[in-house]
């Protein structure tokens, strides 16, 4: 939540020591593609619950922007069953009517330019009407192909009257000429300053909390390193198949949909060094650091996979290439591990298994840190037996919280040494209902934040490494699918560990 | 302010009680209790606590500490330690009842449990109140001495308790002849970081005067409709930011903050609506370190 002191305190001596909640400025939020389902599950509800908690500016207007025909009381309907739906607070009428009222609607083409005028003249009449400044914020939840258009149409309209700041959903480009591309795109009309790209992964609370654990507590960053840590386990894994997105999921596989923007981002804040503050440019220039610093040793040192038919929950489910709209002899990847290196001091030679895909055994994502074992045991060699190397575990989802692998000895005669967990829940330490994390991303926005925001060099950097594992991948052509829905994915990403003497954490 | 969930409550309340008990029975009461909930092969209650809460609970209020404390143990996982003083009932022992409430954890199938210890302390054992507490800390987390009631100031037990706390918490509200006891209220600052629930109370309203610098700089005479411990203070802290010590209060006696009119001119509703007392209480809890604003206005309501 965000909290400062007030800024004039100097000034005024009454407003010390007051810890005032920032509270962004009056603006319009406009959202471009506001009838689909981003909007729905999670934007309205996050406004929903910010609204719940007095966390929206107290002049504000949300403006929808969809082709789907309609007009204000269809779109305040919709939105309303909308968070009826998705919200995880109960629905409370008033704070509904209140937020419904600055809730407006615009059906029109994204290229029309008559749409283009009614908009302008919304915006301006609200402006006016509610006193928001032209202060805007523009979200682009649509896909990317009219990214271009919407920003051209935003970008000449520009009156330099008040903030404007743009949300763009991923994914940024396709490779790293298309990211630059519409950087270049962006760029044209935007400062690199006024680009939000989200990444909501950056938004989650256990994300977050990897940089609390990491830098506001003194006994890991001593050893958060080459010398002390044998490796470091991402995983982020789904049970669910493709969901319907056959169109988007074709082109993008595994590497572009998880690979490419969350997983590195969660190795980035893994490994990155500890910055010299909490501001937008200094955490993102050592997030920066590590995406450069980042390589992959081999072509073999990459896994990627495909799912067959198989069971999740004891149902049976279809194989990718039996999924509406997916080729039946598609090369798309479902599954992707890697082993990857930092190179840098602090982490050289120091492995970074990564592993994401759909219809895996469980949705997990987990991020552990494995230590090197203790270099002597004074004990016999039986009784730590099964004794496993201590691990931090990081749960990002479900089940947050953090999870601390040690041996203890088994009470009884003699001594056995056994490996149990000591756990932080989070649900039980805070007893506190977990912000969404759209919530925070666009509340962030509005504050004009980008802490939690991908910036343009960090997604560049993202893309070449991308782009030279999938380069390798044009050079074969792998035996799809490879491994059976509701399994932990292909034999070759077990044997990817066990070359190196390892192996996945067990589940 | 940190959020409750809405949660219906303890999923499991283990109970124990005792009469003329040692601490170390109360101590294995506790032990037994937490691992009874591993009982059927179950993993145990979590114990993430937060604090060790300690409450010094003279009669008059103990239906309202056990109110106030309806809920907190699901916020702030905690070992709460509720001390009931019983100097005259004739008797020289300690009483015990210990409970352990156990609250379910959203998705998980585990649950975290709070510890409420209520120790009765008949005659001269309400004496010696920290030597009582001292075996039940629990090591390295921060101890919240809530104390209900206007404290016995220089009294062996106050002296006592405030020095194993970390904060103090009092509502001056409950006290009676304000502004006098703050006088003896600042003796304790150097010692523990204090918490006041009528000035937490006020917070809405200090944020909205000082919305008001600097026309509010000159202001002669503040008037109050609340309790008389807001009232004060309100003037103290308006005093001691703007460096006056002629602005004059005029209280009016109401059981809540409903409004300050300066020179006679009524000042805006701060927007929002006031926070429960639950609410106040938790926020306390959230805070450890003195606060020299509050200090500086209660040393000023009492010149």
């Amino acid at each position: 939540m965000a909290l400062a002191e007030q800024p004039a305190a100097q000034e005024n001596p009454l407003a010390e020591g007051l810890l005032l909640r920032r509270s962004p400025d009056p603006c319009t939020l406009v959202i471009f593609g506001a009838s689909g389902d981003l909007a729905h599950k999670k934007l309205m509800p996050a406004l929903y619950a910010l609204a719940l908690r007095r966390l929206l500016p107290p002049r504000f207007a949300i403006v929808g922007v969809a082709r789907t025909e309609g007009d204000d009381d269809a779109y305040r309907a919709d939105m309303r069953s909308a968070v009826q739906q998705h919200a995880r607070d109960p629905f409370r009428e008033d704070v509904w009517e209140e937020l419904a009222a600055s809730l407006h609607y615009v059906p029109t083409e994204f290229d029309n330019a008559g749409g283009e005028d009614r908009l302008h003249d919304l915006l301006g009449r609200l402006d006016e009407e509610r006193g928001l400044g032209g202060n805007r914020v523009f979200y682009l939840a649509v896909p990317p192909p009219v990214f271009s258009t919407i920003v051209e149409a935003l970008g000449k309209r520009r009156d330099g009257r008040g903030w404007t700041r743009l949300i763009v959903e991923k994914p940024f480009g396709h490779d790293l000429e298309s990211a630059r591309a519409l950087t270049a795109r962006l760029c044209e009309y935007f400062a690199e300053e006024e680009i939000f790209r989200i990444d909501h992964y950056l938004g989650k609370e256990t994300v977050q909390n990897m940089l609390a654990l990491r830098f506001s507590n003194g006994i890991f960053e001593p050893i958060w390193n080459r010398q002390f840590i044998d490796h470091v386990q991402i995983t982020v894994a789904e049970s669910i198949g493709i969901e319907g997105r056959a169109g988007y999921y074709e082109n993008a596989g595994a590497i572009r949909d998880i690979f490419q923007n969350h997983l590195l981002q969660l190795l980035a804040l893994t490994a990155m060094e500890p910055p010299i503050d909490f501001t937008p440019e200094s955490v993102r220039n050592e997030k920066v650091k590590v995406l450069r610093a980042l390589h992959t040793p081999s072509p073999r040192s990459v896994v990627r996979g495909q799912y067959g038919r198989g069971f999740v929950e004891g149902v049976e489910v279809s194989a990718y290439r039996e999924e509406a709209h997916v080729a039946a002899d598609s090369m798309t990847e479902t599954y992707v591990a890697a082993k990857l290196y930092v190179d840098n001091w602090r982490w050289a030679d120091t492995p970074f298994y990564v592993r994401m895909g759909k219809r895996l055994a469980r949705r997990e994502t987990t991020i552990a840190i494995q230590f090197k074992r203790a270099p002597h045991s004074p004990f016999e060699e039986t009784a730590a037996e099964g004794l496993r190397p201590n691990v931090l575990l990081v749960h990002v989802q479900p089940d947050e919280g953090v999870s601390l692998a040690i041996g203890a000895k088994v009470p009884g005669q003699g001594m056995a040494i056994r490996t149990v967990h000591m756990d932080f829940l989070y649900g039980g330490a805070f007893r506190t209902s977990m912000p969404e994390a759209y919530e925070r991303l666009v509340l962030d926005t509005m504050l004009g934040d980008s802490t939690l925001f991908t910036r343009g060099d960090e997604v560049e950097e993202q893309w070449l490494l991308v782009d030279a594992i999938v380069a390798a991948w044009q050079r074969d052509r792998p035996g799809f699918p490879n491994y059976a829905a509701g399994t932990w994915g292909p034999p070759s990403a077990d044997d990817l560990m066990h070359r190196d003497g390892r192996s996945w954490r067990r589940h | 302010m940190a959020q409750a969930l809405d949660a219906p409550g303890p999923v499991a309340v283990e109970h124990w009680q005792g009469e003329d008990v040692t601490l170390a029975d109360v101590s294995t009461a506790l032990a037994r209790l937490r691992a009874e909930t591993a009982r059927d092969g179950r993993p145990p209650s979590l114990r993430t606590s937060v604090m060790t809460h300690i409450a010094w609970v003279p009669e008059p209020w103990h239906e309202k500490a056990r109110t106030a404390l309806a809920g907190m143990a699901e916020r702030h996982p905690s070992r709460t330690i509720l001390l009931f003083p019983d100097h005259d009932s004739g008797l020289d022992r300690i009483d015990a009842a210990v409970a352990l409430e156990s609250y379910a954890v959203p998705s998980v199938e585990r649950t975290v449990c709070s510890e409420v210890v209520e120790l009765r302390l008949h005659g001269l054992r309400a004496k010696a109140p920290a030597s009582i507490v001292e075996p039940l800390l629990i090591s390295d987390l921060p101890v919240f001495l809530r104390w209900r009631g206007e404290p016995p100031w220089g009294a062996q037990e106050l002296d006592q308790l405030v020095g194993i706390t970390d904060r103090l918490i009092v509502d001056s509200t409950e006290w009676d002849e304000l502004p006098y006891p703050y006088r003896h209220l600042t003796e304790l600052f150097p010692r523990a970081a204090t918490s006041d629930i009528a000035w937490a109370r006020t917070s809405r309203w200090r944020a909205l005067l000082a919305s008001l610098w600097p026309e509010i700089a000159n202001t002669r005479t503040i008037r109050v409709r609340s309790t008389a411990a807001q009232a004060w203070l309100l003037v103290g802290w308006l005093r001691s930011r703007l460096g006056r010590d002629d602005i004059v209060l005029e209280h009016v006696d109401a059981e809540r903050l409903e409004g300050i009119d300066l020179d006679g001119e009524p000042a805006p509703f701060p927007p929002g609506d006031p926070p429960l007392p639950s609410d106040v209480l938790s926020d306390e809890l959230e805070r450890f370190t003195s606060d020299p604003i509050y200090e500086a206005a209660v040393t000023a309501a009492t010149e």
